[in-house]
């Protein structure tokens, strides 16, 4: 079932052409990535269906709807979320809070409630303080509760974005570069988890990655690009064996060949 | 108005312009390398016009001896300045925030420091000039008129080909777009930005004089840098030579204005064009549009 | 009497203080212009009573309304850009305002100023102003509202990319700020007797942001407690008032590189700290 398409996008940036005529389909419970070398367009991408940046033609739908003008908090609040590649932490709130700030759209109060501090926003507080507080032990990172992101390990810093961005309930999960700086074995550890969080929570994932092992393993579909343009798509072991693929890439692949 | 007169106004706002050119400079040259609104150059401003009244009423009436030792002692603060307040959150790597709140802090200390001591007084610098103004056809010229856009412009070239010709001010253009390029061509960065610092305060001591010189020196000196900073964000921020057209653009429509409504009626026209300037245009007329990298 | 003064005085300024909080502090956006916001204010409440003869309450609810008003048509449009350009707007709003009130001398009274303003702000007005103020902050700083303000003035790409609307929130802030500003104003001007243009420049809204940053951006109880040493020891020493702000600047300077977090850091470090804030090093 089709959850987002991609329809033809194209972005420059004053005479760079970024992203050229990319059209993709990502369904539900699926996970893909979009691969390819530095300066592909993949963040690009990520950042048209976020909505932080406007495309110059094309379209996008999500779960049926033209989302193609929709600013990006709108797309949020229909079930988009998203991680950076540059962990993008809000470091004066600690982890706690950092992921409540995601929950915004969903909660029901308003500023006036707010002012007066009444029963809606006791309990809504309160109901929020327990969610955040699961997600956080889902991802293992109860423990770090109360202290502010600017102190942690990179390795946690990552799985707070992650958590930020799954307390909406998203259906549609981007990560951009999640094993950026990971070791091996931390990278196992967030294959396991990606897994883990698409199956329970019934997410779409797109990865963007040039970890291949991350790509290979736990991807169903990929789509490569290269100089903004898409050159292949398909399963991992179609896109490994695609000539324009190795062309692209030629000596990234690695160990994985 | 009738085409005299208003020829008339624009040559006194040309040279007037030329302070607020002088002024958008000091306070662009130091946005382009640490990226932050310098407000403490006003307060060197108010600094450099009191240490040119002292120096030409006490010690030397010479009007050019007593100039340049002040553009000497400009530039002294100017990297005073930058080595107690803002060396330090520098190195700490702090927001850029930090270092907007240290210069309003510089100013306020300033303004502060000067009411305290010698608020109540008016200076008036000595009169430099006998005969103040002559005749060039139908219009009245003012000598120190003269005296300030020459010398302005004197700077304003110097520094441009000191910002071309030296290595040093090829060092500075460089970190204006990345201030770690300096770094990478083997120039020490707390040089430049020293320099950049001692720059601003030179261009500081001659605008500290000529403000001195044409109104009195009151420790409130330092705020008529607005007129500057204003030319500097309609030039565009980040775009010196857009200051200075800028400046010199503002100085002859305040002219004019002023000759035409009054006094009191132009600072409104004018703050509110340049309001709406910045909405409709926002990297004013020269500068560039930046945008974050998501 | 002395001390019912004193105590007015640096409450009416710390409501100040608060107005600006939301938004410089929990937000940075640092606005050159919110003494436009309390001139706004006072002038309107001034008028509205010596001129149009509207009872004080009248004229204060007016100056409120005024600031709101005020603030959108402000915030709407400048908002949407830069942090830098916001700052440059509101000192190029700030000024403009003066002239303004300098060139409307019919209305404004020029550059003379307003003078013989019915005295009816007095302490228990003020002093329940300040504490109702000072609560609605502190509720709206427990919730979704300062979180956003923060995550707003931490990373504001990431904000709007995980679902607030940036912009929306910080007209909110904004109009917050004004109208408190302006009801402020309105109180000054009732208590103070006398307006002029110049109480509220450019320079007194830098103050403003100052005392929040020494006070701890993160704080409302450190800012607030800033502000009110600060005012009341103004007012005590009010021979030495300029020394004051001299103390206050190097204050600052001192702090920002020694103790970014401010004087009074965290509402959880207040108390252990409050009694020797100079001798703590970080």
């Amino acid at each position: 079932m089709e959850l987002l398409k991609l329809e033809s996008v194209s972005k420059s940036f004053g005479g760079v052409q970024a992203v050229h005529e990319v059209s993709l389909i990502q369904n539900k419970d699926e996970i893909t990535a979009i691969i390819g070398p530095n300066g592909a367009g993949k963040t690009t991408v990520f950042n048209l269906i976020s909505g932080i940046y406007q495309q110059d033609a094309g379209k996008i739908f999500f779960r049926g709807m033209d989302i193609s003008e929709l600013a990006p908090h709108r797309r949020c609040a229909l079930g988009i979320s998203r991680t950076f590649q540059n962990i993008r932490l809000f470091n004066n709130m600690t982890v706690l809070e950092n992921v409540k700030v995601s929950y915004a759209n969903h909660l029901t109060y308003n500023f006036f409630d707010e002012v007066f501090r009444t029963g809606k926003v006791k309990k809504e507080e309160r109901e929020l303080e327990e969610r955040a507080f699961e997600y956080l032990k889902l991802l293992y990172l109860d423990v770090y509760a109360s202290s502010y992101p600017g102190n942690l390990p990179y390795g946690i810093q990552r799985r707070l974005e992650l958590a930020r961005a799954l307390l909406p309930e998203p259906n549609l999960l981007l990560l951009d570069e999640p094993a950026a700086g990971l070791n091996p074995s931390e990278i196992r550890e967030l294959m396991e988890m990606i897994l883990n969080l698409q199956h329970t929570k019934k997410l779409s994932i797109i990865i963007v990655e040039h970890h291949m092992e991350l790509v290979m393993n736990i991807c169903s579909r990929i789509h490569v690009l290269d100089f903004g343009k898409k050159i292949a798509e398909g399963t991992p072991k179609e896109v490994i064996e695609n000539e324009k693929v190795l062309q692209a890439y030629l000596g990234d692949l690695g160990e994985v060949c | 108005m009738n085409r005299d007169v208003i020829i008339q106004q624009i040559l006194n706002g040309i040279s007037l312009g030329g302070v607020y050119a002088l002024e958008a400079v000091g306070f662009g040259i130091v946005f382009n390398i640490l990226k932050f609104s310098n407000f403490s150059h006003g307060g060197v401003v108010t600094i450099c016009a009191y240490v040119g009244f002292f120096i030409s009423t006490r010690f030397i009436p010479s009007l050019w001896v007593s100039l340049a030792l002040t553009i000497l002692f400009g530039g002294i603060i100017g990297v005073l300045v930058e080595k107690l307040v803002f060396r330090p959150i520098r190195v700490q790597n702090k927001p850029l925030t930090y270092f907007f709140v240290n210069s309003i802090t510089v100013a306020m200390i300033v303004q502060q420091f000067f009411s305290a001591l010698w608020g109540s007084n008016y200076y008036p610098f000595p009169i430099f000039i006998k005969e103040s103004v002559f005749q060039l056809g139908k219009l009245v010229v003012s000598k120190s008129y003269l005296v300030m856009l020459s010398m302005s412009a004197a700077v304003l070239i110097a520094l441009s080909l000191f910002l071309r010709r030296t290595k040093t001010g090829i060092s500075i253009r460089a970190a204006s777009s990345d201030i770690h390029t300096p770094a990478l061509m083997g120039v020490n960065t707390d040089f430049i930005v020293s320099i950049t610092f001692s720059i601003a305060g030179i261009l500081a001591g001659v605008t500290g004089f000529f403000l001195g010189m044409t109104y009195t020196v009151t420790p409130f000196i330092g705020s008529m840098i607005l007129k500057g900073i204003i030319a500097s964000i309609i030039g565009g921020m980040g775009s010196l030579g857009g200051g200075v057209i800028a400046g010199v653009l503002l100085g002859a429509m305040e002219s004019l204005l002023i000759a035409e409504v009054g006094a009191s009626v132009t600072p409104i026209i004018i703050y509110f064009a340049i309001i709406v300037l910045l909405m409709v245009r926002p990297q004013g007329i020269a500068g560039k549009l930046y945008s974050v990298k998501a | 009497m002395f001390y019912s003064k004193v105590l007015e005085t640096t409450l009416i300024f710390s409501i100040f203080v608060l107005s600006v909080y939301p938004l410089s502090g929990l937000t940075g956006l640092f606005s050159l212009g919110q003494g436009a916001f309390i001139a706004i204010g006072a002038y309107t409440a001034a008028i509205g009573t010596l001129q149009y003869k509207l009872p004080p309450a009248i004229s204060i609810m007016l100056a409120i309304c005024i600031g709101i008003i005020g603030g959108v048509i402000v915030g709407v449009p400048t908002l949407k850009l830069r942090r830098d350009y916001f700052l440059l707007i509101t000192f190029g709003f700030s000024e403009m305002v003066r002239a303004l009130l300098l060139w409307m001398a019919q209305l404004t009274g020029g550059a003379m100023g307003i003078a013989g303003i019915p005295y009816a702000a007095g302490l228990p007005l003020i002093a329940i102003s300040a504490i109702v103020i000072f609560f609605f902050i502190a509720n709206i700083n427990k919730s979704a509202f300062r979180r956003n303000c923060i995550a707003i003035r931490d990373d504001e790409l990431a904000t709007q990319a995980i679902g607030i609307n940036v912009y929306w929130h910080k007209i909110k802030v904004f109009i917050l700020s004004a109208s408190i500003s302006a009801y402020g104003g309105a109180l000054y001007a009732f208590n103070m007797m006398f307006i002029e243009p110049n109480l509220f420049d450019w320079l007194e809204s830098a103050k403003l942001i100052i005392i929040i940053f020494v006070g701890g951006m993160n704080s409302l109880l450190g800012v607030f407690l800033m502000s009110v040493i600060y005012y009341t020891f103004g007012e005590v020493f009010r021979f030495a008032s300029v020394w004051r702000d001299l103390i206050l600047g190097v204050l600052v300077i001192v702090v920002l590189i020694f103790r970014p977090q401010g004087l009074f850091g965290t509402i959880k470090t207040v108390f252990p700290t409050i009694r020797f804030p100079f001798l703590q090093k970080n």
